[in-house]
């Protein structure tokens, strides 16, 4: 487990093995030209950096040495020093100094003895010559034989990640395609090429999403201060524990659910557990517990909020449905738990104005269901009413990114996912027939039926698709064949856009409700674009078919 | 609704620790600047309640993007962060319009103590 202590260690070394480098880098550069201004103003700044760092970490005399050298500095900018002789000597010890004491502190090792140059740099500070030791030069020569090192850590942007993330997307989908044409072609040795091709873009999608990767202990360990301060405003007594803080998940997976996060904890200090006294009188003990944990389960990352508080209270919800007018009193009656529960994520449904003996769930949780919804991840819900609640966020390792077929039609984009694209077809009028009212064309020795996508669009209603006709048909008509359950059907489509990788984002209220589309996403124009369902345009039409 | 900050620092470790303390306190820190531009740019695009500004930054001084600050975003509080030793800059830019003053190394209880009782004192929406 990664403590926020270490952290701000590896940080602290980091920066400091950083100004280091820029420091000596500097200095030589003011060793060539001692008015060099920019150099000087870096060093001052860089010794003023590191003098703060060092300072916050507890490292004293580091901060000390870097402080005499920031004022040096300071003074030489000032033009009451220059950077010559004796000087000269003193900085450049100095510097090695710093560095000597950065990497003891890396090594966890006590830090060198600084006394005899402090005293050289309070000497120049007021303006007097230093002490120089015969055997600081010998020191200084031996300079060039000692180890050079870089910090293990590089700090990135997450956004170059993301580029990175896509473009080994677009990598892995012309993977795809050089795969499937050596496997048509079947020359061997392109074959070979291409399946080595293969295992070593999944290794690099792998590398990156590992790189993406952090613990999820970021983000919980942020949550003792927060139960604290609910805890202490609600007059609570709660106690916290954490654990799986070194689960790994993407990055942006974790930044996207914070809300939720901080959301379900609030409202479990405040809402689902009990006051001090409730507890008592219900036999249980004085202190409330809420218990924050991430699990890995196949490919998911479960994240836990479970507070042993007053659980859901399923009668109260269904009754407050109703009263929303969010069902029908006899529907409600029928529902089971897990539906009921289910309201307490809409958008505005609260439990809050109903305080006192119902529990106050519900404030704003339709915001858990929307970041769980954008990152196709799922919310469980478990309650006993008296014993307690747990809510489980149930999310992706990884970021999905999926390849998909852009198609058009009446000027609209539409997204296809690869995975259920068979072939790409332009038909002349007299390769089409028509059988039983169907558009019928022949693929490969099958009869595929075809049917203008347009039509499927704007089905409303019971009624049947009308029967088919050729008669207006002219030119080449653009066929996208979709294959789903060893179904074949071919989508007549205005124009094909291109191929692409998406991220799909379900649709929200209301229209998830619309079930030909499975989702949609963002072109790079910044244009929505629809995903289509393939299933589910497949079963529109084999109950609508003529 | 959350106040929103917006930090701006050099060091990656001084920003990653005043972020933590912010954000664990409820704030919402909007945006992180390693220098005056982005500064500038991000208290503009981002119109926070208040800046935490590091009194020496690669590009030009505090003070220099004090003044460009409190020239597009007169509404926001400026509270300066240095370490010692920097004491004659701060009260210049205390005279530009900064609010308050927050010596590093810094404990959490003083950064929230001067964060929390800058962004009560509204003398910067008076002065602008």
């Amino acid at each position: 487990m990664k403590t926020r202590d270490q952290e701000y260690r590896e940080l602290f070394m980091a920066e400091a093995l950083e100004y280091y480098d820029s420091m000596s880098r500097h200095l030589s550069e003011l060793e060539r030209n001692p008015d060099a201004g920019p150099a000087l103003n870096e060093l001052f700044r860089l010794m003023h950096n590191l003098k703060a760092n060092a300072r916050a970490m507890g490292f004293t005399d580091l901060g000390e040495v870097a402080h005499h050298l920031e004022t040096l500095f300071g003074l030489i900018r000032d033009q009451e020093r220059t950077f010559s002789g004796s000087l000269i000597k003193v900085v450049f010890a100095g510097v090695d100094a710093l560095g000597n004491m950065i990497r003891a502190v890396g090594a966890g090792q006590p830090l060198p003895d600084a006394t005899v140059l402090l005293d050289n740099l309070d000497l120049l500070v007021r303006g007097e010559e230093p002490i120089l030791e015969e055997t600081e030069e010998v020191e200084t020569e031996e300079e060039s034989g000692k180890k050079m090192e870089l910090s293990d850590l590089v700090y990135i942007q997450v956004k170059k990640l993301d580029n990175l993330l896509n473009l080994v997307g677009e990598l892995v989908i012309d993977r795809d395609r050089i795969m499937t044409l050596a496997q048509e072609i079947g020359n061997p040795a392109l074959l070979a090429t291409a399946q080595h091709l293969f295992r070593i873009s999944d290794d690099l999608q792998y590398s990156v999403m590992d790189a993406r990767l952090v613990g999820v202990g970021v983000l919980l360990n942020k949550f003792p201060r927060v139960v604290r301060d609910v805890a202490s405003a609600e007059s609570k007594e709660v106690e916290l524990t954490l654990s799986g803080q070194d689960v790994q998940i993407d990055r942006n997976i974790l930044q996207i659910i914070t809300d939720a996060l901080l959301h379900l904890v609030r409202n479990a200090v405040s809402h689902g557990l009990e006051t001090t006294a409730q507890r008592s009188a219900a036999g249980k003990s004085a202190v409330g517990h809420l218990t924050l944990s991430a699990l890995t389960e196949r490919d998911d990352v479960l994240i836990q909020v479970r507070d042993d508080g007053r659980g859901i209270d399923t009668e109260a919800v269904r009754r407050k449905a109703v009263e929303r007018g969010l069902t029908t009193a006899s529907a409600a009656a029928n529902l089971d738990e897990q539906a009921v529960w289910a309201f307490l994520f809409e958008p505005g449904f609260s439990m809050a104005s109903k305080i006192t003996d119902i529990s106050g769930r519900g404030v704003g949780l339709d915001v858990v269901k929307l970041a769980l919804d954008s990152l196709g991840g799922q919310l469980r819900v478990e309650s006993q009413l008296g014993v307690g609640t747990t809510f489980t966020l149930v999310l992706p390792t990884s970021i999905a990114v999926k390849g998909a077929l852009l198609i058009e039609v009446d000027e609209r984009p539409y997204a296809i996912p690869l995975m259920h694209t068979d072939t790409v077809l332009a038909l002349q009028p007299d390769k089409i027939s028509v059988v039983g009212g169907v558009l019928v064309t022949h693929v490969q020795g099958q009869a595929v039926p075809l049917i203008p996508l347009r039509m499927l669009l704007h089905d409303e209603g019971d009624e049947m698709l009308p029967f088919a006709d050729k008669a207006d048909m002219t030119g080449a008509q653009q066929v996208l064949v979709v294959n789903y359950n060893n179904r074949r059907l071919g989508l007549l489509v205005d124009r094909f856009i291109r191929q692409q990788n998406i991220v799909i984002k379900p649709l929200s209220k209301p229209l998830d409700t619309i079930d030909l589309f499975g989702g949609v996403t963002l072109l790079g124009s910044g244009q929505v674009c629809l995903v289509l369902d393939v299933p589910a345009l497949t079963r529109l039409f084999l109950t609508k078919r003529p | 609704m959350n106040k929103r900050i917006l930090i701006v620092d050099d060091s990656f470790y001084m920003r990653t620790m005043l972020k933590n303390m912010l954000t664990d306190a409820g704030y919402e820190v909007v945006g992180e600047a390693a220098n005056g531009a982005q500064a500038v740019e991000m208290a503009a695009s981002t119109s926070p309640d208040l800046i935490t500004l590091d009194v020496i930054l690669p590009d030009n001084t505090g003070l220099d993007v004090l003044k460009s600050l409190r020239q597009i975003q007169p509404t926001a509080k400026v509270v300066m962060c240095s370490a010692v030793g920097q004491e004659v800059i701060v009260t210049e830019a205390i005279e530009n319009g900064a609010l308050a003053y927050i010596v590093k190394p810094f404990s959490e209880e003083k950064v929230l103590e001067i964060v929390g009782a800058a962004l009560q004192n509204d003398a910067s929406e008076q002065a602008a």
